[in-house]
């Protein structure tokens, strides 16, 4: 249960632990090996964010001093006559198939999960292994069967069609990382509310769902993104309706020159709502992701 | 404690007063309704997978059963082992280095000092740019001409890297890119996985005087397993189908030097108009994926059931 | 029709392949075909839906329809979505276009055609796509259509279009013949030739004029490449072309340059195409280009797409340039770049007998042979490629280099291009030697491919002949 015990304490693993002098020469070193990390991983981003409020004709003549413009922000959000690529609307799209996929991916993904974590039957880990085996095939090998159907079944270029889609993508993650949580919850707790008087949906809803909340937020924070992220299938499947944020940024490389600006603008703005997402779920998420959580 | 990947028998203990035939199908119906949202991408997969035992190509529309021919060419092809060398390259390079930083990051970050505390925030960013625009951006960083990172490495004495020019360097950037959005992954299960960690052990073993390295060694790192064994399976997997990045970056070049399966595949899939052969390729790279999924989740299983008994 | 070549086609291609064998079984078929060159193909007037279009010309015949058109973002896409409304009104025909970046646009495109749904009644093209979409019948002949009096309108002038760009898109579905023959499978809409563009401040400073001779452009580019950067241009290299990996870094500057030296891609041999990017001229020019590219060219060439041709001008990194004419026009424009206002054009080096061969990219539009709106949708396709609409396009939007010579001699044409130095007269010196200088077959895209890979290896130090003859070998390997 400790896995999932929102009050237990941190570990802390080295010598700065509080019980010993703060400020050690190893502490300060090991802070420093960590901010040497962050720089290479938020550089970057601050690079992107940089060029988005550089002109165009200042895009390559200096690295650090230009004269900083909203133009490209402007631009991408269609606030300005040269934007021919509705980038408001496929954030909208991303919003929209984004979020349904997850929803849909935690409810059919969590009975699933439950089932796979808490009964032995037949063909289980078959099955299991099978929604499992979905995420890591190539997609582009089912890209053009999908199309032709998508074509005659009319989900080309709707919603549903890429909410339908993006389950290859969200529900094996939501199902094998909620699984291992459903693993770690003791059944004696399910037991005891049977012998209650709940019935067994309402144990499932009333005891062990709310355990495996912060499984849950992290599971979906990251089949968010993947979805988010997700580039051939919205490319494929889409015209003009469905568009995602993805085909969009990469809109502003074409035509007669780059467009490096609108793209990182573009880019950030894209990664707006998962960043809020995982920001208002931090405190699950990092505790969160524990895959079949190991007690001693 | 029921930390092991088999299946905790307890639904069936606590189904006792249903009737038998509610006790049996309960499962399924629990797991039905994921099947049916998945069963729709069988009929597209089986699909895709006849084309692989065809002959079907854009010039060629009306395609014959050819049996297991594009296997027998593909397998005698030295492109193909080729591609297969490469992707092996870059998927053992890629999930290595994002393992080792991945698990040093986790555990820097555990740690509680405030700069840990704070940047514990962002880890998780790279991982939310779609891989193809990052691409696209180191790209550009990466370009000797206009590219900030050899303004900013001259310092360093690295001011004249070509990135992608000569075929060692070609393999290290697309590494380096995945290493940059990926690492974040790692990361971010590891140290869930530290935070998890029962408390008592260390506490023994710092009472006792032990030094960080003999505790990371000998008690860390295996109670950890189960749980960088689990990221590395999902880089693994994910880096044997490596596509955008290379695709964005190099192409496969130069010369072939980066040209790995998915990419070869989309190549004669598409580009190529060769829709049978790219198939072949994409059918065989799932068979590896599928079997070395299969393979590591095993190790997987043994690994957790011995940490349990830590 | 083209339905009737299928079996030609098909018994043709009898082998089947590896990735590198599939390149020569085509080339195999082509030898096949070219064997049966005399065969007259079945006349396409006669089965086109363009015969049950009789009557007078009328822009509302299709009055109502609706037609979807698949695009490429660029800015021939924005100047005809800005120009629409005009055509909606004058037909009354609604166009629904779905628009995607160019990065992954042939696939997208090619998806769609692959799957035999006719999800699009129109979409943009390149003259090489005509070559892969031609054959296995996705591509509606214009002939039939253009030739109709009734379908028509009396103004479109077809004529008035650069004779090599129309021929362009002109093929007879058999592999290795030369274009100019059989279908009209696309139109074209816009174009880029190729010619060196460079930094006028830089040439001024350094007294330097544009290379006459490739010898002179390779001298040309050592001299900058050494001299720009003490000149007050740091960190500027003498020349840049694309270098990455993949089709489109051999048709540019390579493929104009190559040819005016006298290499040829294919040969037909006793009827059997045979690739000879092994020839000595062959060998001797790749040779020298790969090596200008290493010694005067920018660090990282094997990674350069147009993108870094075209922003390392701007930037003022590469001195000059020899890439598609364009690249230097959006440079060019106002805040455009750096160097705006700079750049100067000109026809690059001749061939040892005087040669301006250039190789060109023409984007087109074509109408999917499976189309339920023919009709409509070809009067949309004579309206976008009409004098009107594409003359609004060069002049109020980007649409250049125009597909129509009334176009270019368009005073205010003129006028609109005269800051961009030497780019009218550059045009004109190669505009009758600008076409396609490869042959035309099905396999076009693997070919130049492994042909870029070859050029990064010799770049990267592989000796030339060497590595030619193996590209050649792969190419032809299936053809003992």
């Amino acid at each position: 249960m400790a896995a999932i015990d929102p009050n237990a304490t941190p570990l802390e693993l080295t010598s700065d632990a509080p019980t010993k002098r703060r400020w050690t020469v190893g502490g300060i070193a090991l802070d420093l090996v960590t901010v040497v990390y962050f720089l290479f991983a938020l550089f970057p981003l601050v690079w992107m964010l940089l060029l988005s409020l550089k002109a165009q004709d200042q895009l390559f003549t200096t690295y650090f001093r230009f004269t900083p413009t909203l133009d490209a922000y402007r631009a991408v959000l269609g606030l300005d006559a040269s934007g021919s690529v509705p980038f408001v609307r496929f954030f909208f799209n991303s919003l929209i198939v984004s979020f349904g996929a997850v929803l849909i991916s935690l409810l059919v993904g969590v009975p699933a999960a439950y089932a796979f974590a808490r009964y032995q039957f037949k063909g289980s880990e078959n099955l299991l292994f099978t929604l499992l085996s979905f995420r890591f095939a190539p997609e582009l090998m089912v890209i053009i069967p999908i199309y032709v159907i998508y074509q005659r079944l009319g989900l080309f270029d709707t919603h549903v069609g890429l909410i339908w889609v993006y389950q290859l993508i969200t529900l094996p993650l939501i199902v094998w990382i909620l699984r291992s949580y459903f693993q770690d919850l003791t059944p004696e707790l399910e037991q005891s509310a049977l012998l209650d008087g709940y019935s067994r949906p309402q144990a499932f809803v009333k005891v062990a769902l709310p355990l495996v909340k912060p499984g849950m937020a992290a599971a979906a924070l990251l089949a968010f993104i993947f979805a988010w992220n997700s580039f051939i299938f919205p490319f494929v499947l889409t015209g003009s309706n469905a568009q995602t944020v993805t085909v969009g940024a990469l809109s502003f490389m074409g035509g007669a020159t780059p467009r490096y600006n609108l793209t990182a603008a573009a880019a950030l703005i894209a990664l707006i709502p998962p960043l809020l997402l995982a920001l208002s779920i931090q405190r699950y998420l990092v505790r969160g992701l524990t895959f079949g959580a190991v007690k001693g | 404690m029921s930390g092991s990947m088999a299946p905790a028998p307890a639904g069936q203990a606590t189904d006792g007063l249903l009737p038998a035939w509610r006790r049996w199908a309960r499962p399924y119906l629990l797991v039905l309704p994921a099947v049916a949202l998945t069963i729709g991408i069988l009929y597209p997969f089986v699909q895709g997978a006849i084309y692989a035992f065809q002959n079907y190509k854009a010039t060629r529309p009306d395609p014959a059963f050819i049996g297991f021919r594009n296997f027998e060419r593909i397998l005698t092809d030295e492109g193909f082992w080729h591609s297969v060398s490469v992707t092996a390259k870059f998927a053992v390079g890629a999930t290595v280095v994002e393992t080792v930083l991945g698990v040093a990051v986790a555990l820097l970050l555990a740690r509680s000092s405030m700069v840990s505390r704070v940047l514990e925030r962002f880890p998780i960013l790279p991982l939310m740019v779609a891989p193809i625009i990052a691409t696209i951006m180191w790209r550009l960083m990466m370009q000797p001409s206009v590219g900030i990172l050899n303004y900013v490495l001259r310092p360093l004495g690295l001011g004249d890297l070509a990135w992608t020019d000569t075929p060692t360097m070609a393999m290290i950037s697309v590494i380096l890119i995945d290493v940059w959005i990926y690492t974040p992954f790692v990361a971010l299960l590891v140290l869930a996985g530290l935070r998890s960690l029962p408390r008592a052990p260390f506490e023994a073993a710092s009472v006792e005087g032990a030094g960080f390295w003999f505790t990371f060694r000998n008690l860390t790192l295996p109670m950890l397993w189960p749980y960088i064994l689990v990221a590395v399976i999902f880089r693994f997997m994910d880096s044997l189908k490596v596509f955008d990045i290379i695709f964005a970056l190099t192409g496969g070049g130069p010369g072939d030097a980066t040209m790995a399966l998915q990419v070869q595949a989309y190549q004669d899939a598409i580009p190529f108009s060769n829709f049978s052969l790219g198939q072949t390729y994409m059918l065989i790279l799932w068979a590896v994926v599928y079997i070395a999924t299969f393979g590591l989740i095993k190790v997987l299983g043994k690994a957790q059931a011995r940490a349990a008994g830590v | 029709m083209v339905r009737g070549n299928r079996p030609l086609l098909t018994d043709a291609f009898g082998r089947q392949l590896t990735r590198r064998r599939a390149l020569q079984a085509s080339l195999g078929a082509g030898a096949a075909l070219a064997g049966m060159r005399g065969t007259p193909f079945p006349a396409a007037a006669q089965d086109s839906a363009a015969a049950d279009v009789t009557g007078d010309f009328d822009w509302k015949r299709n009055d109502g329809t609706t037609i979807r058109v698949l695009l490429n973002e660029h800015p021939y896409s924005a100047a005809l979505k800005a120009n629409l409304k005009t055509f909606q009104d004058l037909t009354g025909i609604t166009v629904e276009s779905d628009t995607f970046p160019e990065t992954n646009y042939f696939d997208k495109l090619t998806v769609d055609l692959q799957s035999g749904q006719a999800s699009y009644d129109a979409f943009m093209l390149g003259a090489y796509m005509v070559w892969q979409y031609g054959p296995p019948g996705w591509l509606e002949d214009m002939n039939p259509w253009i030739e109709n009096a009734s379908a028509t309108n009396p103004e479109y002038d077809w004529e008035d279009v650069y004779p090599n760009l129309r021929t362009s898109d002109n093929w007879s579905l058999v592999v290795g013949e030369p274009l100019g023959s059989g279908g009209q499978y696309a139109l074209p809409w816009g174009f880029e030739t190729n010619t060196v563009m460079y930094n006028s401040e830089v040439f001024d400073k350094l007294g330097v004029q544009p290379a006459e001779t490739m010898d002179e452009l390779v001298e040309l580019a050592a001299k900058l490449d050494a001299d720009a950067s003490g000149a007050g241009f740091d960190g500027m290299y003498g020349i840049a072309t694309r270098g990455a990996r993949q089709w489109a870094t051999i048709h540019p500057g390579f493929m104009t340059q190559y040819s005016r030296e006298g290499g040829k891609d294919f040969e037909l041999q006793d009827d059997v195409l045979v690739p000879v990017m092994n020839s000595d001229v062959a060998v001797a020019f790749t040779d020298k280009f790969a090596t200008m590219m290493r010694d005067s060219g920018p660090a990282n060439w094997t990674n350069y797409f147009w993108y870094e041709v075209g922003t390392d001008l701007g930037a003022a990194k590469a001195a000059m340039i020899y890439d598609a004419d364009i690249l230097g026009y959006f440079q060019n424009q106002p805040k455009g770049s750096s160097i705006a206002g700079k750049v100067a054009w000109h026809p690059g080096p001749k061939g040892p007998d005087g040669s301006l061969l250039t190789n060109q990219w023409i984007w087109s539009l074509g109408m999917n042979s499976k189309s339920q709106n023919k009709s409509a949708t070809w009067t949309f396709l004579q309206w976008a490629t009409g004098k009107e609409h594409l003359r609004y396009a060069a002049i109020e939007g980007n649409m250049v280099d125009p597909v129509r010579a009334s176009i270019v001699e368009d005073p205010e044409f003129q006028d609109k291009m005269s800051g961009n130095i030497n780019y009218l007269e550059t045009f004109n010196a190669i505009i009758n030697d600008t076409k396609i200088l490869f042959t035309p077959q099905p396999q076009f895209f693997d070919a130049t491919t492994l042909w870029a890979g070859a050029l990064q290896e010799i770049y990267g130090g592989a000796d030339a002949k060497e590595t030619l003859d193996a590209l050649v070998e792969e190419i032809q390997a299936a053809t003992e």
